[in-house]
C-alpha cells in the first residue's frame, strides 16, 4: 500500500511546500531583518531581532494577543450555538431538501464582503450598534458562519439514527439523548469548525475596521497597518509569525484533547 | 454507521455534475485580447473621466487598461514586493520620494510635454521631486473637517476649526458622531497642527503631546474610518468626520443628490491641515514609455486636466484648467486654499525607521487605551 | 425516521434569517432609486443598466467567477488527499502543513506569495498567480472538513474493501468517495465563497489588467460605493444558485431522495 500512500500524500504536500512554505520562510527571514529607509527592507547586515524585542518588551501588545483571542474564542463559541440547530436539522432533511438547505447556507457569501457588511452597516446603524464591539462580534459570527455550519453538518449527517432510536428504546429523554449520544459523536464537527473560525477571525482585520469603534483593534488590523500604513515589514512579519505559532500550539493543544476526548467517545458509540 | 449506498453514488455524480457546470461560465468569461498599444495605469479609481479617456484612446489609437489602488500604501507594498507592467501611476508626495529613493521611477522626459507650461508655479519643483525630473503634479486633497452644517448652525460650533474634534467643550454636543481617520500620519498630524506644531516635527516630546490631546478626545468619538464617513456623513448618522476634501465633496453631492433634509458642508481649519499632491510618474517596469508620455501631455491640456476636478472635486495643479472647471467648484476654498491658507497647508513626509516605529507604537495605544 | 421538531425549524429559521437579513439589504438597494441609499426611493433597474454598459465590472465578476470554480475544484481534489492521509496515515507533520496557511494572516500570506513569484520564481502575475493563491488557501479548510467527516468512522470498511481484492482506486471509488463526498460539496462551497470574496491576496497577487471582483469593488470604496455593486453582487448570487441548480438537476438520482 505503500505507492497509494504517497500518491495519496504528495500532491497536496509538495502544492503547500512549494506555493506555501518556501514563501512563508522568505517573510520569516524578514522578520529578523530592519525595515529600509523608504519601506521594504534594509540592506542586509546581520540578523536582528529588533523586531521581536520590540514586541517583547512591550505589555500592550500582549494585550492586544488577549483581546484577539477573547473575541475569537466568543465568535467561536456564539458560532456553535448557532449552527448546531442548523447543521443537525439539515443532516436529518431527506437529501433531495438537504442539498438545497446547504447551498442556503453558502448562498449569502457568493455576493461581495463589502456589500454585505455595508448592509451591516445600514442596519446597525439606525439601531445605535453600528461602532461597537457588538457589532464586531456580530459582523464577526455573520462572516465565519458558515465554517461553523458545512463541518458540523458533514459530521452529523453521518450519524446512525439507528443509535438515537435504541437510546429512545431504553428510555432516555431528549436531552439526555443529545448530550450522551449525539453530542460527544459531533466533537470532531465543532472541532475543525472551531478551527476554521477561530483561526481566521485572528487574522481579520476589515470587520473591526468597518464595524468596530474607537477601541476594536485586534491583532489583525495591527498586522496590517504595520504593511500598509506604517511601512514596517519586519514588525509585521514578526507580529504574523508569533500570531501564527500562537495559533498552531493551540491547535497542538486542542488536537491532543480531542484525541483524548474521542477516546472518550468511541466508548459511547 | 451507514454503508456506502447506491444514493451516495448519486451524490458522486452530482458533484462531477457540479464540477462541469463550471463550464457553463466559461462563456460569460471573455479572454483579454491580445495586446496591440496598451497603456497600463495603476490609479486610483475614478481620477479619470471615461470620455477624456475615450478621446485620448481616439487620439493615440490605443487602449487604457486601469488597474486600482485605494491607498497609497498599497501600491507601495504591492510595487516594492515586485509587481510590475505599470506604465503610470498617481501616488501622493511621500510615496513618489519614496519611489524615487527606491530607483523604482523612469525620468520623465520635458522634451514630449509640450503642455507642461500649463502647470501653476507653486506645484512645480517639489520637495519631494526637485526639479521635476520624475514627476507632473495632477490634483490635489486636503485633509479637513466635513459636517452637517445643519446640525453645527443649531449647536453653535465652530467648523474651521481643530477644536471642533479634540476640545472636550465642542465633543460634548456630538458625543458618537463623530469619525476621525483611521490613519496614524494624519489624525497625529491634525492634532499636531492643533498644537501649533508642524507635521514633519521629529521631537518626539511633542508627538507625545499630541498623543495625549487625541487619548483625551477619544471618548467622545465613534470610530476611525477612513471610507464609510462618506455614506455616513451623507445619510446623517455622523455629524463631524475627519477626512479628505474630495470625500466630503463626494458625500456633499450625494446628500444633494438624494434630496437629505440637511447639507455638508466642508471647511480647512484655520490651524492649518495636511495638503496632498498627486502626480503622475512612470514606473520603471512599464513597457510603454511613448504612450506613458503623451498620456501626460494630453492630461495637461486644460480641457482634459480640469476633469478631476470637475468629476470628484479636487484641487487642481494646472493653471489651463481652471477656465474649465464649475465655478461653484473653483471658487470652493476648501478644494481651491486662497493665498493666505497656503502657508499653513503641509505635506506629509516619511520619517526615518527609528521614528516610524516610535510613532506606531503611539498609534497602538491611542487605538488601544 | 423521525420528522425534525418544531423547536429545531424555529432555531434555525432564526438562523437562516440572521444570514439573509443582510442580504435582502443588498438586493433590495440593487433596485433602489438612490445612489446614496439610505432609504427606498423608488423602483429602478437603472443600476442593471449601468452594470450592463460596464465591461470592466463584468469581465472582473466573470474572472472571479472562472477563478472560483478553477480554484475550489483544485483545492477541493489537493485538500480532500490532505484530509485523507491526515486521517489513514496520521503524518504528525502534515496537519501542521495543512493548518498553517489557514492560521497565517492573509496579508502576510499575500506579501509572501507575491515575493515568491516575482523574486524566486520570476513569473508574471495575471490569472495563474490568483489561482495558485486561492488554492493555497482553501486547501486546509477542506483538508479539515473531509478529516472531521473520516474521523471516527470504521477502519474496518476499508479493509474489508481491501480484503475483498479491490485496487486500491476501486475501494476509493466503491467506498471512501461516496463517504467523504458530503464533504467534498462543502468544501468545495467553501473554497469557492473563500475565492470569489478574497481581496487582501488577490490584491498582491493580481497581475497587470488581471481583475476580480472584490478588487473591483474594494477600489471603489473610495468613490463612494455605488448600488451598481449592489446589482452585481445579486446578478452573481443569482447565477452561483443557477449554476448549482441546473448541476443537480443534471443529475437525476439526487432527485429520489434518501432511502
Amino acid at each position: 500500500m505503500n505507492a497509494t500512500r504517497w500518491l495519496v500524500t504528495l500532491p497536496p504536500t509538495v502544492f503547500l511546500l512549494a506555493f506555501f512554505l518556501a514563501p512563508a520562510l522568505i517573510v520569516v527571514a524578514a522578520s529578523f531583518r530592519e525595515p529600509g529607509e523608504f519601506g521594504g527592507l534594509a540592506p542586509f547586515v546581520a540578523p536582528s531581532l529588533e523586531a521581536y524585542r520590540f514586541l517583547f518588551d512591550d505589555i500592550i501588545y500582549a494585550e492586544i494577543f488577549a483581546r484577539s483571542f477573547l473575541v475569537a474564542a466568543l465568535t467561536t463559541l456564539i458560532c456553535v450555538v448557532l449552527a448546531y440547530p442548523l447543521a443537525w436539522l439539515i443532516a436529518r432533511s431527506p437529501a433531495k431538501r438537504r442539498d438545497l438547505l446547504v447551498l442556503l447556507v453558502i448562498l449569502p457569501f457568493a455576493s461581495n464582503f463589502l456589500v454585505r457588511i455595508y448592509a451591516w452597516i445600514m442596519l446597525l446603524g439606525p439601531v445605535n450598534l453600528l461602532y461597537t464591539p457588538f457589532a464586531v462580534i456580530a459582523g464577526m459570527v455573520y462572516v465565519h458562519l458558515p465554517f461553523m455550519i458545512l463541518p458540523l453538518y458533514t459530521n452529523l449527517e453521518k450519524h446512525d439514527p439507528a443509535l438515537l432510536e435504541a437510546a429512545q428504546d431504553l428510555g432516555a429523554s431528549a436531552w439526555t439523548r443529545f448530550w450522551r449520544v449525539t453530542f460527544p459523536l459531533s466533537l470532531p464537527g465543532i472541532f475543525s469548525g472551531a478551527a476554521l473560525v477561530f483561526i481566521p477571525v485572528l487574522g481579520m482585520f476589515a470587520v473591526p475596521e468597518l464595524l468596530g469603534g474607537t477601541g476594536d483593534m485586534l491583532i489583525g488590523n495591527l498586522i496590517k497597518e504595520q504593511f500598509l500604513d506604517n511601512r514596517d515589514w519586519p514588525l509585521g512579519a514578526a507580529l504574523s509569525i508569533m500570531l501564527t505559532v500562537a495559533v498552531l500550539a493551540l491547535a497542538g493543544l486542542a488536537a491532543w484533547g480531542a484525541r483524548r476526548g474521542l477516546h472518550g467517545t468511541e466508548a459511547v458509540s | 454507521m451507514r454503508p456506502p449506498s447506491r444514493q451516495s453514488h448519486g451524490d458522486s455524480l452530482r458533484s462531477r455534475r457540479l464540477l462541469l457546470a463550471g463550464a457553463l461560465a466559461l462563456p460569460f468569461w471573455r479572454v483579454t485580447r491580445a495586446a496591440g498599444d496598451v497603456l497600463h495605469l495603476y490609479n486610483w479609481n475614478n481620477y479619470i473621466g471615461d470620455a477624456t479617456l475615450a478621446r485620448f484612446a481616439a487620439a493615440c489609437g490605443c487602449r487604457v487598461r486601469q488597474d486600482y489602488y485605494s491607498d497609497n500604501e498599497e501600491m507601495l507594498a504591492k510595487l516594492e514586493a515586485g509587481a510590475e507592467g505599470y506604465d503610470l501611476l498617481v501616488p501622493t508626495g511621500n510615496a513618489v520620494e519614496s519611489l524615487i529613493r527606491r530607483a523604482a521611477l523612469r525620468p520623465i522626459d520635458r522634451e514630449r510635454l509640450p503642455h507642461f507650461a500649463n502647470l501653476k508655479r507653486e506645484f512645480l519643483d517639489p520637495w519631494f521631486d526637485p526639479g521635476n525630473r520624475y514627476s507632473v503634479p495632477y490634483a490635489t486633497s486636503i485633509t479637513l473637517l466635513g459636517f452637517n452644517a445643519d446640525r453645527m448652525r443649531a449647536l453653535g460650533l465652530p467648523t474651521d476649526s481643530w477644536a471642533l474634534i479634540f476640545e472636550p467643550e465642542c465633543l460634548e454636543k456630538i458625543k458618537g458622531k463623530v469619525t476621525v481617520l483611521n490613519s496614524q500620519r494624519e489624525l497625529m498630524a491634525a492634532a499636531m497642527r492643533y498644537l501649533g506644531h508642524s507635521v514633519q516635527e521629529r521631537d518626539p516630546a511633542k508627538w507625545e503631546a499630541a498623543k495625549r490631546l487625541i487619548l483625551r478626545a477619544k471618548p467622545w468619538w465613534a470610530t476611525f474610518s477612513n471610507s464609510t464617513y462618506i455614506k455616513d456623513l451623507a445619510i446623517g448618522n455622523i455629524w463631524v468626520a475627519h477626512g479628505y476634501s474630495n470625500d466630503m465633496f463626494r458625500a456633499r453631492e450625494d446628500a444633494k443628490a438624494a434630496g437629505r433634509p440637511f447639507a455638508i458642508g466642508f471647511a480647512t481649519p484655520q490651524e492649518g491641515a495636511v495638503l496632498a499632491v498627486d502626480s503622475f510618474v512612470l514606473h520603471r517596469s512599464g513597457r510603454r514609455p511613448d504612450l506613458a508620455h503623451r498620456f501626460i501631455d494630453f492630461m495637461l491640456e486644460g480641457e482634459n486636466a480640469a476633469d478631476v476636478s470637475n468629476l470628484i472635486g479636487a484641487g487642481n495643479t494646472n493653471a489651463a484648467a481652471m477656465a474649465h472647471i464649475l465655478p461653484e467648484i473653483a471658487g470652493e476654498p476648501a478644494i481651491f486654499p486662497p493665498p493666505a491658507m497656503l502657508p499653513r497647508l503641509e505635506m506629509l513626509r516619511d520619517f526615518e525607521p527609528r521614528l516610524r516605529r516610535r510613532l506606531a507604537r503611539m498609534w497602538t495605544e491611542i487605538k488601544v487605551r | 425516521m423521525k420528522r425534525p421538531n418544531i423547536w429545531l425549524w424555529t432555531a434555525s429559521l432564526a438562523v437562516y434569517a440572521f444570514l439573509y437579513i443582510p442580504l435582502a439589504v443588498v438586493v433590495i438597494f440593487s433596485f433602489n432609486d438612490s445612489m446614496l441609499n439610505a432609504e427606498w426611493v423608488g423602483f429602478t433597474l437603472d443600476w442593471y443598466a449601468k452594470l450592463l454598459g460596464d465591461g470592466e465590472m463584468l469581465r472582473a465578476a466573470a474572472n472571479s467567477l472562472l477563478i472560483a470554480l478553477l480554484s475550489s475544484s483544485i483545492a477541493t481534489a489537493l485538500g480532500a488527499m490532505a484530509g485523507i492521509a491526515m486521517h489513514r496515515w496520521r503524518f504528525r507533520w502534515l496537519p501542521f502543513l495543512v493548518l498553517t496557511p489557514v492560521a497565517m494572516p492573509e496579508i502576510l500570506l499575500g506579501v509572501s506569495l507575491l515575493l515568491f513569484f516575482r523574486q524566486v520564481l520570476d513569473l508574471t502575475l495575471g490569472f495563474f498567480s490568483i489561482l495558485v493563491a486561492h488554492i493555497t488557501f482553501s486547501i486546509g479548510f477542506v483538508a479539515v472538513i473531509v478529516r472531521a467527516r473520516l474521523a471516527g468512522m470504521d477502519e474496518s470498511i476499508f479493509e474489508a474493501a481491501r480484503d475483498l481484492g479491490a485496487t486500491p482506486w476501486a475501494s476509493f471509488r466503491r467506498v471512501t468517495l461516496p463517504l467523504i463526498l458530503p464533504a467534498l460539496v462543502a468544501g468545495f462551497l467553501m473554497s469557492f465563497t473563500l475565492s470569489i470574496d478574497d481581496f487582501v491576496i488577490t490584491f498582491f497577487v493580481a497581475g497587470v489588467g488581471v481583475t476580480t471582483l472584490p478588487l473591483q469593488i474594494y477600489s471603489m470604496i473610495k468613490v463612494a460605493v455605488t448600488p451598481e455593486v449592489n446589482a452585481v453582487s445579486t446578478l452573481l448570487m443569482a447565477l452561483t444558485l443557477t449554476l448549482i441548480l441546473t448541476a443537480s438537476r443534471f443529475a437525476p438520482d439526487v432527485l429520489r431522495g434518501r432511502q
